[in-house]
């Protein structure tokens, strides 16, 4: 297909599944697609040819396919952290809350594509992101990239392609259709705003769970 | 393979037991071990737990192994979570049942609820959400 003659008016929108309405979608000219923007704690999947985007700092993001299907999506996390056990020890902190959340953030993922119809078996994943952005900040993405490389192993997962630490942020999109990635290292000079989104996000995992956690019946 | 066999291992009263057989149906390695943990975390120390990666093997895991409680996350291959509730209901096999899931809409409670499950907790889930949940099942 000539690309150079799609556009958003050529290319209809495939209605987001449910759960991701909520996810900002714009036309993409350079990808000349439809794509997804993500956000820190967000994620997305699709079963159609669009691009999933996001920029990362210390979080990471996880970009898992199925490539029989075509199907696939990314998600966008950190650790939050974690007071009750210290350091994120894989084994000792399994109960931990950044293993929680980790897992969550993971399993929220895999789950909406087997939902697609995806083979656990055959998913491909590629991982980005666990940057140090600030020398201030603790090691953040460090533990970040250790959590996933600990759960990946664990599930039994492939890595295909990962890009990961160092000291810069990267905005990452993501082709699910055909698995390729388009990657930046970004300057410096984006860090604040990165860090400053990545803060608020990080604030929001430490809030007390909601009440509706729980639904006892009778 | 007789039913009633099934009701009469399961219709035990679990409180007054010092020792419960916990089992817990999940597809992610990593989970069934985060489960596991935070029910220890929880203060529920002491138990047997017994793992199946699946509803089919759950199902196998709760005719092979008897256990008092079972602990199901919902989306799973093979067989679902509320599948197997569904399925144990068929044929007439009482465990006292609760869901651990990712994910949780109005529907999913309606069906669990339907099917007599006992509590649904939201992953990422807490020491305190297993308190809630199981108090009345273990202590």
């Amino acid at each position: 297909m000539n690309t150079a003659l799609q556009s958003s008016a050529t290319t209809p929108k495939a209605p987001a599944l449910p759960g991701f309405e909520k996810v900002r979608r714009f036309w993409s000219p350079h990808a000349a697609r439809w794509a997804a923007k993500i956000l820190p704690g967000e994620f997305f999947v699709t079963a159609h040819d669009e691009v999933i985007t996001t920029i990362l700092g210390s979080c990471i993001s996880a970009c898992i396919r199925d490539p029989a299907r075509g199907i696939g999506g990314m998600n966008h996390f950190m650790l939050p952290e974690d007071q009750t056990v210290g350091r994120n020890a894989w084994l000792e902190g399994a109960g931990s809350l950044a293993t929680r959340y980790g897992s969550f953030a993971m399993e929220s993922l895999v789950n909406e594509l087997m939902k697609l119809g995806a083979e656990r078996s055959r998913l491909e994943v590629k991982l980005f992101g666990g940057g140090r952005i600030l020398a201030t900040m603790s090691d953040v993405g460090a533990k970040n990239i250790e959590f996933v490389h600990r759960y990946l192993r664990l599930e039994g997962f492939r890595i295909a392609a990962e890009d990961l630490g160092a000291d810069c942020p990267r905005h990452v999109e993501y082709f699910p259709r055909s698995g390729v990635v388009m990657l930046k290292r970004l300057k410096a000079l984006s860090v604040r705003d990165i860090a400053d989104q990545e803060t608020r996000y990080r604030r929001r995992l430490l809030a007390p769970a909601p009440p509706e956690d729980v639904e006892l019946f009778a | 393979m007789s039913s009633c066999l099934h009701e009469r291992n399961y219709n035990r009263r679990l409180p007054g037991r010092p020792t419960v057989k916990i089992l817990i149906i999940d597809d992610s390695t990593a989970m069934r071990m985060i489960v596991r943990k935070t029910l220890r975390l929880a203060g529920f120390e002491g138990h047997e737990f017994v793992e199946a990666e699946d509803g089919a093997k759950g199902l196998a895991a709760i005719t092979a192994a008897a256990p008092d409680l079972v602990l199901s996350d919902w989306n799973m291959p093979n067989m679902t979570g509320i599948e197997l509730l569904e399925k144990l209901n068929q044929t007439g096999v009482k465990v006292p049942f609760g869901f651990v899931t990712t994910e949780v809409t109005p529907d999913m409670r309606q069906r669990a609820a339907a099917a007599g499950a006992h509590f649904v907790v939201a992953k990422p889930f807490t020491p305190e959400s297993f308190r809630d949940a199981l108090g009345a099942f273990i202590r």
